[in-house]
């Protein structure tokens, strides 16, 4: 057996794209070829397992295309562009129309007004006041206000001065009467109040050397007084104190002699005695 | 894989290709109605991820509307529109693998729990522990994939679950149909030593199920 089909030849047999005469050798082929038939079985088994995928639902979105075909002439940009500025052009043509726009340059003024420009209402050939005049004018009034002023200054100046004396003399003379009475009253005053001064002042010395020798004699006196209320403290308590000791001497003497007799007493009896136990113990 | 209405109407969008390639709009929305599940699941399959194979789904939808009018031949719409959904899984793939970055997706697969799946798949049986297995060997079954190269995945997929022929797939990768069966083998061959190897035989499945 020399025919020995293809992968190619497998495959269009696996999936039904042979016919006639191929078709026929690979089957014959296959039935004495055990191997390659399980091998395509097998590959039919997998075609079997893919089967169980299954396509996916979906919605099919809108496609969109941009048509540049059907772009015109007026849709271009560069048109668009010039035929809005064109129109916004037109629409300030037409606003400055309706508001009565004007622009004007006249002598270096550029000028931008609504509606006719005023008419100027100064007329510079109209005669008028002259310099000279005006300065006459303006003179005459500074002079007249420069009198008034210079009167009413000086009236009140009069005035001042007036018063100003009168007050001077009034005060001086009020002055003089006071150092007139001061003076004669400071005289007589000033003896008696010398004189009263000397007298206090000697009453007061001799109150003073009253007042001092008295305190001091009773300040000696007390002194004194307190000196010997001390020393009689003192003496007091000095025998006192030895009184106390000769208490205290007295009884330690008896307390003594009280102990004396009773050691007398003790050895008197301890004399007697030791016979007795002497005695006794043997 | 029991064909649904939505099958159907696939099998026979040629019309609404024809009319698409004209420049309608309202046909080039059916067309996208009718194909995004298809390579949504393609993405999803490729990635294991919601968010990039939504990214990729959706660049090649974009795609497929500016370009559909330079579509040559009708008849080769669905291996045209997987071409664009590989490059762009690839490109995908590309920049994921530079940025690093590690989708919420895998830290928290909110996808299994929160899947529309659930809901639709009421339909399937009555079973929730049943349903609960299928939805886990599912899972099992696409980590499985993903162990997998990017070239033999692709051809799995695209064979396995898109339905593509193998000329068509040759056509999608621009690659002789050979290289195609023989991707097709050593893929087959690797997912039946992966399940082997995850303890995952029919023996064991039919039990489970």
């Amino acid at each position: 057996m020399s025919y020995k089909p293809d992968e190619s030849a497998l495959m269009a047999y696996l999936y039904g794209e042979l016919q006639g005469e191929e078709k026929r050798n690979v089957e014959k082929y296959l039935a004495e070829n055990p191997e390659a038939m399980r091998n395509i079985q097998e590959m039919m088994g997998v075609r079997k397992i893919l089967s169980v995928v299954e396509d996916k639902e979906v919605i099919a979105p809108p496609i969109v295309l941009d048509d540049f075909k059907q772009r015109y002439f007026w849709n271009t940009p560069y048109l668009k562009t010039v035929i809005s500025i064109a129109a916004s052009l037109m629409l300030l043509l037409v606003a400055g129309k309706v508001l009565d726009l004007r622009i004007s340059v006249v002598d270096n003024v550029a000028q931008l007004s609504f509606g006719a420009p005023a008419v100027k209402a100064v007329d510079p050939a109209q005669p008028g006041l002259t310099a000279q005049q005006v300065q006459d004018m303006i003179n005459n009034s500074v002079q007249s206000n420069n009198q008034i002023v210079q009167a009413s200054w000086s009236e009140s100046q009069k005035k001042i001065d007036a018063s100003i004396r009168n007050n001077m003399a009034m005060n001086s003379n009020k002055f003089n009467d006071l150092v007139k009475e001061a003076s004669k009253a400071s005289e007589a005053q000033i003896s008696g109040y010398v004189a009263s001064l000397k007298n206090e002042n000697q009453q007061l010395v001799k109150d003073y050397f009253k007042l001092t020798s008295n305190e001091q004699q009773k300040y000696i006196e007390s002194l004194l007084v307190d000196f010997a209320k001390y020393m009689n403290q003192q003496r007091t308590s000095d025998l006192e104190a030895i009184q106390m000791r000769m208490v205290n001497m007295e009884q330690n003497t008896t307390l003594l002699k009280e102990e004396t007799e009773q050691i007398l007493a003790s050895i008197i009896s301890n004399s007697n005695t030791p016979v007795n136990t002497n005695t006794k113990s043997y | 894989m029991t064909e649904t209405l939505l099958d159907i109407a696939m099998m026979h969008s040629d019309t609404l290709v024809t009319r698409a390639k004209q420049g309608d709009k309202n046909a080039q929305g059916k067309l996208v109605q009718l194909w995004y599940k298809r390579i949504y699941n393609f993405s999803y399959k490729f990635f294991l991820d919601h968010d990039l194979a939504m990214e990729a789904s959706q660049k090649t939808f974009i795609s497929m509307c500016r370009n559909i009018e330079g579509l040559q031949d009708i008849a080769r719409f669905k291996s045209w529109i997987y071409k664009i959904a590989v490059n762009y899984c690839r490109e995908e793939a590309r920049k994921t693998k530079n940025s690093k970055s590690i989708s919420i997706d895998k830290v928290y697969n909110v996808e299994t729990e929160e899947s529309p799946q659930w809901e639709n798949s009421s339909i399937r049986n009555d079973n929730p522990e049943k349903q609960y297995q299928q939805t886990e060997l599912s899972d099992i079954l696409q980590k499985s994939l993903m162990e997998l190269s990017a070239e033999q995945r692709e051809v799995v997929i695209m064979k396995e679950f898109e339905g593509l022929k193998f000329r068509e797939i040759a056509e999608v990768l621009n690659i002789s149909e050979n290289t195609v069966k023989s991707r097709m083998y050593y893929g087959l061959d690797g997912l039946k030593k992966i399940l082997e190897r995850r303890n995952i035989t029919r023996e064991t499945i039919s039990y489970e199920l």
